[in-house]
């Protein structure tokens, strides 16, 4: 046995093996995807037709406005995601790099209230947006607008938390030196923080997007009307029906709606590893 | 460049955008005010004070950052628990959910009842001559015909009538008929209790068609009591949300509203073992279940951080697809995991050559719970641990090789401390976020297999957070309140056993 | 002093542009908002779109959620200003929302009155009121693989024979499996056509108080027909649905119950339709099935909005009515409720032998009795208990119908109270 073999086979053979795990679903997915019956591929590994019909459907159909679901996901979790990490960012180097009193109390009301079951707390947020419906439409339950002020809120205290760790990951010492040249805060945060951070808070902002991508216990309360919908909520109807299931036309969609997500996600890989880990390695 | 952040332009640039939000926010003040939802415009307006003070006052520079973040995180998470804290000390649940004037409401509009016969007439709605709202009733079967208003009650010759191809009266002297168009948008005719006889009144019951009722209930808001009319029978507020008869307490009328009971959601907790049991079998096993699945995905994660760990061939690609998993949609991956481990039709026993029923037995279900989560959270941890591996001064593990370790021996003396000590906070982070991770039980399990037929209420799968969503909201009866007290209880679990770990890992210190 | 001056100007333009915009009304006052499902609601949308003066003077707006679970999740939480005047369901909701003070009551005249049955009134009752109108009725039927199965079975046990028989050769998967309405609604007939009922009714529609199932009988049919000697599943009868469909397509399964909603799926999949009810043990009984009716509610939100009546009118104009009825289920395609409207020419043939196979061997979904939690479980998780108890984990059949007949004694006694 050479060096090579005992030192890089276990590597392989692990590597493969988790990969085949990671795999299996996702194979069944696309296998399902191509399935015209509508049902879920689960039966056999080998496709036994293919057929692009679910695929065509999502496009041609007049009952499905796949596109327009698209488009809203994407318009949402935008603005979610940008403003959250504008809103967000500023609070993070506050947290970070200000001294002022109640802090620490601060800190942990931010991580305390993190842990509450946020399900819960949701009929109470469905009530305050209605009675925001009864005066500003546009804004309240229903509307794509009070959405995103739901989802903005709802991600204000974990995107603080995780801004901070990134923000604690940046040296000191430049801020420091800012200060002695007599910037004050809000031009320290502005000329040198903020041209820093933007690779951190730039996958916070994909970390975020996706978050809102994927949610619809509350989008499907919110989003009723049909070509208003999100992605999520608009696939998620192929298979809560009471009726009826349709798990190749829910396949096909999610595919489609998950490859942007997963090709950002590949090219800005080594980004998004460095951003994960700068919350927790200091220096 | 800096001058963008000084000088009249920066100043300008200010004025108008803070005008901007200063102005909607004080419109939205205004129509929150008119169509009376005072707290919400109080918030409004305190909202519009503390940015306008903030930011053309030096009154606090941290504020300056901190400002929208808080309102934000005010109106839409502290809010909202506080809402559900103070839920938790009434009694709120099926029959008891709306406010105690809408109840009374509900219990006088339910509260009347038809004559003997369940008469009811066709009639024109409109005006009578003194231009009182009335109607103009036609008694087809006994060809009676007359205008009704609050108060009065006048018989009209069938010669003054004018009928349409069903016999119903249409037009009448002096009556005027409404149009279409009102009826349709000023509701305040079918408010009205039009005259018959003997304490019996006519109400519409849709266009065209009325029906007779009497009054059997009625409020006394002196004595905060109800009475029925016909029999004298009193009921009383039972303090629990409900007019209940004094002599038989059982007997009550519905619907309830949400009344005030204290600690009792809280009392249950411990003294009622139908919610107790439950409670503390699903309270072990949610600690089993977020400990197991972050110890596996961190072993995994790790093991494969450690395997990769080096320059090797196809790196890129392993890395590429390990990571999948984390990028696809969870909900369409669960869904998918949940088809799969299908007892009849399902892929793992057809690739296992087996017949288990996965969730329909205990252990099995919880296997497979764990499992999908393992596939859901390895790719996390494996980012994560290579990234630290890096992380680890290169130095340290050299020394350590000089001084004669065996590799097995510096991963056990040095990486893995030193690992540890830099991903406690993430371990607790992902084991709070597994404590509370609804998504999975509800789309995988359902909480489930629940052995019903022995009375069990809650699952082998269930966690402390879908359990309470089956009380909150699962269910055909839902009890809100008990669902709160719960949350407040998870919560202050989470908390303390999150604390107790970050002290451990001594990330607190830094929060000075 | 240039701050000040500034500010002053600001604070001019805010009072400007606060006084250009203005707000906007949340509902036109002669508009009845109606809230449906994912399959019913945008029917009534096209409905609507070819005749909608239903009620004269009023507009309708239908609002159709995602699903049927988000109709129920928006339906708990809403609590007024955008709560709807209407709404599109099951009956299965009725006692609970009723109590809670989210309907409000509606009364017929005897003519609406005439063209339903005092059954499908009974479902969409609480406490002596009424709080809506029948729309359609929900149903199953057992279809049977023409390409198998030569002739109509007689009885359980000729399913039984010729699933036992065939297993091998034929490469069955199951004999009898449940592809439409899941393991509790849909698979009552499983249940009845062997013994076991939730309650039982009189021949004249009323319940049954005095009569409940014999454990013991059940049992015993249950170990003769779908058990084999070691007490294991013969596998004709699964304990899941998951792939029922599939597999009846492919002709792995001969027999399978199916919804009415979805008998045209089973069409146009090129199967002769043979709907008929499950037979039962001795030939020529039938299992019983729910025989539900869908109905159109009345919120107690229609009065907050001003629209009570309008909204009544339109449930007993469109909702309940002859006209209304076929308008609607020309683009639903389920059996209509009221008794004109199902002998109308425009009710299609497979809707007909789906009413005509609920006429044989229906009962009333009864949510009082079923709903309730009082005898430690509600049916709709009792019943699917049942099967994975004995089926999967192997566990003795009369002791577990012996459970089975408790729980459903307790809560039929329970909701008697609510009826």
């Amino acid at each position: 046995m050479n060096k090579w073999l005992r030192e890089n086979l276990w590597r392989h053979a692990f590597a493969v093996f988790m990969c085949i795990f990671a795999l299996f679903p996702l194979y069944l997915i696309v296998l399902s995807s191509f399935n015209p019956g509508g049902s879920l591929q689960l039966t056999s590994f080998v496709p036994r037709v293919l057929s692009m019909e679910n695929y065509k459907m999502l496009f041609s159909s007049p009952k499905i406005p796949f596109l327009s679901w698209v488009k809203n996901s994407l318009i949402i979790s935008s603005a979610v995601a940008l403003s959250s990490v504008v809103i967000g960012a500023a609070s993070a180097f506050a947290f970070s790099r200000l001294k002022f009193k109640g802090k620490k109390f601060g800190i942990q009301l931010l991580l305390l209230v993190q842990m509450f079951p946020a399900i819960l707390a949701l009929s109470a947020v469905y009530v305050i947006m209605e009675r925001v419906y009864s005066f500003a439409p546009s804004i309240g339950l229903g509307s794509q607008g009070g959405l995103i002020l739901v989802y903005l809120g709802g991600s204000m205290g974990v995107n603080i938390w995780l801004l901070k760790g990134f923000v604690d990951s940046i040296p000191a010492e430049l801020d420091e030196a800012a200060k002695i040249d007599g910037a004050s805060p809000v031009q320290t945060y502005w000329l040198i923080f903020i041209p820093l951070a933007t690779p951190v808070l730039a996958v916070v902002c994909l970390l975020s997007f996706i978050g809102t991508f994927n949610e619809f216990i509350v989008a499907r309360l919110f989003l009723v009307e049909m070509s208003g919908r999100t992605v999520a909520v608009g696939l998620q109807q192929f298979i809560g029906g009471q009726y009826a299931t349709n798990w190749g036309a829910f396949a096909a969609g999610s595919i489609l709606a998950s490859i942007p997500i997963v090709i950002i996600f590949l090219s800005l890989q080594r980004y998004i590893v460095n951003g994960l880990t700068a919350g927790s390695v200091k220096g | 460049m800096s001058s963008i952040f000084r000088g009249n332009f920066a100043l300008f640039l200010k004025i108008a955008i803070l005008a901007g939000i200063t102005a909607i926010l004080s419109l939205l003040a205004q129509s929150a005010f008119a169509s009376s939802q005072i707290a919400i415009g109080t918030y409004l307006v305190i909202a519009v004070v503390v940015l306008n003070f903030t930011y053309f006052t030096k009154v606090s520079i941290p504020l300056k950052f901190f400002a929208p973040g808080i309102l934000f995180f005010i109106a839409f998470v502290i809010a909202p628990i506080i809402f559900t804290v103070i839920m938790s000390t009434y009694n709120y649940q099926t029959g008891n959910y709306i406010s105690k004037d809408a109840a009374i409401e509900q219990v006088l509009i339910r509260g009347v009842e038809p004559d003997a016969s369940q008469t009811t007439f066709d009639l024109v709605s409109g005006r009578s001559a003194d231009g009182s709202y009335a109607v103009l009733v036609s008694d087809i079967a006994n060809q009676k015909f007359f205008i009704s208003t609050e108060n009065e009650l006048t018989y009209v010759e069938t010669g003054q009538l004018t009928f349409n191809e069903y016999g119903v009266a249409i037009t009448a002297p002096g009556f005027s008929v409404t149009s279409v168009d009102e009826l349709a948008t000023n509701d305040a005719y079918s408010k009205i209790r039009y005259k018959y006889s003997d304490g019996y009144y006519i109400i519409i019951e849709a266009q065209g068609v009325g029906a007779v009722f009497r009054q059997s209930i009625a409020y006394d808001a002196k004595t905060d009591t109800m009475k029925n009319i016909q029999t004298g029978q009193i009921y009383v507020d039972n303090k629990r949300g409900n007019f209940a008869l004094e002599d038989s307490p059982e007997t009550m009328l519905t619907p309830g509203w949400r009344a005030p009971i204290w600690f009792e959601n809280y009392t249950k907790l411990v003294t009622d073992s139908r919610v107790r049991t439950p409670l503390i079998k699903v309270f072990i096993w949610t600690i089993i279940f977020a400990t197991l699945t972050v110890l596996s995905t961190f072993a995994f994660g790790l093991l494969l951080a450690l395997a990769l760990n080096r320059k090797m061939r196809g790196r890129r690609i392993y890395r590429s697809i390990l990571i999948l998993p984390y990028a696809m949609p969870s909900i369409m991956s669960i869904l998918i995991w949940a088809g799969m481990f299908d007892s009849e039709f399902g892929a793992i026993n057809n690739l296992l050559h087996t017949h288990i029923a996965w969730f329909s037995s205990a252990t099995f279900a919880r296997a497979a719970v764990l499992l999908v989560n393992l596939w859901l959270g390895f790719p996390y941890f494996y980012l994560i641990c290579s990234g630290s591996l890096q992380a680890i001064p290169s130095e340290l593990l050299e020394a350590a090789a000089i001084d004669g370790a065996n590799p097995r021996q510096v991963f056990r003396r040095i990486t893995l401390p030193l690992l540890l000590q830099i991903l406690s906070p993430l371990l607790i982070a992902s084991f709070a976020f597994n404590f509370n991770n609804f998504n999975l039980i509800y789309l995988l399990t359902g909480g489930g297999p629940r052995n019903t037929l022995d009375g069990e209420v809650a699952g082998a799968t269930d966690i402390l957070i879908s359990y309470t969503y089956q009380i909150a909201f699962g269910r055909n009866i839902l009890d809100f309140g008990l669902a709160s007290a719960i949350s407040v209880l998870i919560f202050f679990l989470v908390a303390s056993i999150s604390f107790y770990g970050l002290r451990k890992s001594k990330v607190m210190e830094t929060f000075g | 002093m240039k701050n000040r001056l500034l500010k002053g100007l600001a604070l001019a333009a805010t009072m400007s542009f606060a006084a250009g915009l203005t707000i906007v009304p949340a509902q036109a006052a002669n508009e009845i908002l109606i809230w449906a499902d994912e399959t019913r609601g945008p029917n009534l949308v096209k409905t609507f779109a070819k005749k909608s003066d239903w009620v004269p003077g009023s507009t309708i707006k239908v609002v159709s959620f995602s699903s049927y679970d988000a109709l129920k999740d928006a339906l708990d939480k809403a609590s007024g200003t955008t709560g709807p005047d209407i709404f599109v369901a099951g009956n299965d909701w009725v006692p609970a929302l009723a109590k809670s003070g989210k309907l409000a009551p509606v009364v017929l005249t005897a003519a609406q009155k005439s063209g339903f049955t005092p059954s499908q009134f009974f479902d969409l009752s609480y406490g002596g009121k009424l709080y809506g109108v029948p729309v359609d009725v929900n149903n199953v039927g057992m279809v049977y693989n023409t390409k198998l199965v030569k002739s109509a079975p007689k009885s359980y046990g000729d399913m039984v024979k010729f699933y036992l028989a065939n297993k091998t050769k034929m490469g069955l998967k199951a004999g009898l499996c449940i592809a439409g309405g899941g393991m509790s609604w849909g698979g009552l007939s499983g249940f009845s056509a062997l013994g076991a009922e939730p309650y039982q009714m009189n021949a004249d529609g009323s319940v049954n108080y005095d009569k409940s199932f014999d454990p013991t009988a059940f049992a015993k049919n249950v170990s003769t027909l779908l058990l084999d000697k070691k007490g294991k599943s013969n596998g004709f009868y699964p304990a899941t649905d998951t792939g029922c469909q599939d597999n009846y397509l492919a002709g792995k399964v001969p027999f399978a119950i199916i919804g009415n909603w979805h008998w045209r799926t089973f069409a146009e999949a090129g199967f002769d339709m043979n709907i008929q009810p499950v037979p039962g043990v001795k030939p020529g009984t039938y299992g019983k099935m729910f025989g539900s009716v869908s109905g159109a509610f009345l919120t107690s939100y229609a009065e907050a909005h001003g629209v009570a009546v309008p909204a009544k009118s339109l449930l007993t104009s469109f909702f309940a009515s002859t006209k209304g009825q076929v308008a609607y289920q020309a683009e639903e395609g389920r059996p209509p409720a009221e008794s004109g409207a199902q002998k109308s020419q425009l009710v299609l043939g497979g809707q007909k032998a789906m009413g005509a196979a609920a006429s044989l061997s229906s009962i009333p979904q009864i949510g009082a009795f079923l709903n309730t939690n009082a005898g430690g479980a509600n049916y709709w998780d009792s019943a699917p208990a049942y099967w994975t108890a004995v089926l999967v984990d192997g566990k003795n059949p009369l002791v577990e119908a012996k459970k089975l007949a408790a729980i459903w004694k307790a809560n039929v006694a329970a909701g008697k109270a609510d009826l």
